[in-house]
């Protein structure tokens, strides 16, 4: 079933997030999605994420097809202006691409293009709006489309530092489903009981939420979190049970297969994040009895 | 110099319809020099409002200020005394005024008269033109004192393109082709084996490519 269909009918989706590589040895990427082929429901591919300059997503998405398997794009504007992402548009869904994620894209400034020059010539409503129109066969120069795309479209919510940026954040969420957006992704989630309580708020916007987990890579990666983005949730407890194991690699993979066990009956979707460890996924799915 | 028009009198009828009392504040430098909103200015919209209003039988007052720069917190205090009286601000500056009026007066709501458009200078009577987009990393030097990033349509580092036919621009044949601009001054000077060099990507990160702009001079700052 696809991911649409499955999203639709309220089932339970399981994503997972893989990097294209930098440069054109794709051998990596094929053979980690190989190892997941069938286990998750689609694969997410970031576009150039953290603002580091990759392969697109859209080839990505199409080398994942080409091994049966369905894919998401990242779709933002930091790179394209209006006529560039449109024509991304069209070419995903002619080459069979039927989901997005309009996201925003990481600034310039922390990427590895440091001196380029950012687009951002529309915002993520802007984005949402352009991707309504196309599928209701015109573009946003008002010409007619010699055939409409259709698309599953989705948007992310970003990690808050406070209840109040929160409340903001999910204000906005609703103007993106409004705009179109069919489901959520939430902020990598570390704790349960922090993520029930995002979920009582998100409940309003009355959109199939997909909860994100990360994979923790190491002692240090946690602690960095937990240091730059306090809010994210990481506890002291969670540090020191991957300090503490006597494998931190496969600690840190029971501890996101935990998550993503929790999170069946919070949400209706999971998005696992490796960050570069894809290899690990089917550990993480094996563990969360995926 | 920053230029600036004047925005269409049907949207500053919308903008200041809600309002009953309004302060119509000019600026005496940028917009008075390219005639935006100036002392003048301030007086000819002023009366136009005022007639509008009168023609609808709407209540309306306003009183008209022009502050030295409203881009500088010590003029924009002189604002103090006559800020409570109005229901809003209209300012006729830049952008920057306009901002600086809302920095300063959080609870007072303040609209833009005009449109910044760009950095420019005088051509002649009544014309401006762009020279100038604050790139952060003036590159005049090895352009002749002439900026292709402001002046070329297509921002091209190493142009012409094939758009540029007799001196002029294919976007607009008003336009001067800037590289053929950066092509004659430099021969006048005797230096066109410096369009030989290839002038190499723009480092853009002055330019804003890490978020909103600051000077900070220590030997200044308090």
């Amino acid at each position: 079933m696809s991911f649409q269909k499955r999203l639709l009918s309220g089932e339970f989706v399981v994503l997972a997030e893989m990097n294209t590589p930098k440069g054109v040895d794709t051998s990596q990427l094929i053979q980690n999605a190989r190892r997941i082929k069938g286990r998750v429901d689609a694969v997410i591919v970031p576009d150039m994420d953290d603002g580091v300059m990759r392969m697109s997503a859209l080839a990505g998405a199409v080398l994942m097809h080409q091994q049966g398997m369905e894919a998401l794009i990242h779709v933002y504007c930091r790179d394209r202006n209006r006529m560039a992402v449109q024509a991304q548009l069209l070419a995903a869904y002619a080459l069979g691409i039927q989901s997005l994620v309009v996201v925003s894209g990481e600034e310039i400034c922390n990427g590895d293009h440091r001196d380029a020059r950012a687009v951002d010539d529309l915002d993520e409503l802007g984005l949402l709006n352009a991707v309504r129109l196309l599928e209701q066969g015109t573009d946003l120069g008002g010409s007619d489309l010699c055939g409409a795309p259709s698309f599953t479209v989705g948007c992310a919510i970003a990690q808050c530092r406070d209840e109040k940026a929160l409340d903001r954040e999910l204000e906005l969420a609703g103007k993106k489903v409004e705009a179109g957006a069919k489901f959520i992704l939430s902020p990598p989630v570390f704790d349960i009981r922090r993520f029930e309580s995002f979920m009582g708020k998100a409940k309003s916007l009355k959109t199939p939420v997909i909860s994100t987990v990360y994979l923790l890579k190491s002692v240090g990666a946690a602690r960095y979190i937990a240091t730059n983005e306090p809010e994210a949730g990481i506890s002291e407890e969670l540090i020191r049970r991957i300090r503490k194991a006597s494998d931190r690699e496969m600690e840190c993979v029971r501890i996101a297969a935990e998550t993503v066990a929790a999170l069946r009956q919070l949400s209706q979707g999971v998005r696992i994040v490796t960050l570069g460890w894809e290899h690990r996924l089917p550990d993480v799915l094996d563990y969360a009895g995926l | 110099m920053i230029t600036a028009e004047r925005k269409p009198m049907e949207d500053l009828i919308k903008f200041v319809s809600p309002y009953r009392r309004i302060l119509l504040v000019g600026c005496n430098e940028c917009v008075t020099v390219c005639s935006a909103g100036g002392r003048k200015e301030v007086a000819l919209l002023s009366s136009a409002l005022q007639m509008h209003f009168m023609k609808e039988g709407k209540p309306f007052e306003i009183k008209e200020m022009t502050l030295e720069r409203q881009c500088d917190p010590e003029y924009v205090e002189e604002l103090v005394p006559y800020i409570d009286q109005v229901d809003a601000v209209l300012s006729m500056s830049c952008g920057c005024g306009v901002q600086e009026i809302a920095r300063r007066f959080k609870e007072k709501p303040v609209l833009p008269a005009v449109n910044t458009k760009f950095m420019g200078a005088s051509e002649r009577q009544g014309v401006w033109a762009e020279r100038c987009v604050g790139c952060g990393d003036c590159g005049l030097a090895r352009t002749a004192g002439i900026c292709p990033i402001a002046r070329c349509s297509k921002q091209l580092l190493n142009g012409p393109c094939g758009g540029s036919t007799r001196g002029k621009c294919e976007v607009d044949p008003d336009i001067d082709c800037a590289w053929q601009l950066i092509w004659d001054r430099l021969k006048a000077l005797g230096m066109t084996d410096k369009y030989e060099e290839n002038l190499p990507a723009k480092d853009w990160r002055p330019a804003r490519g890490a978020g909103p702009r600051k000077i900070v001079r220590e030997d200044l700052a308090s």
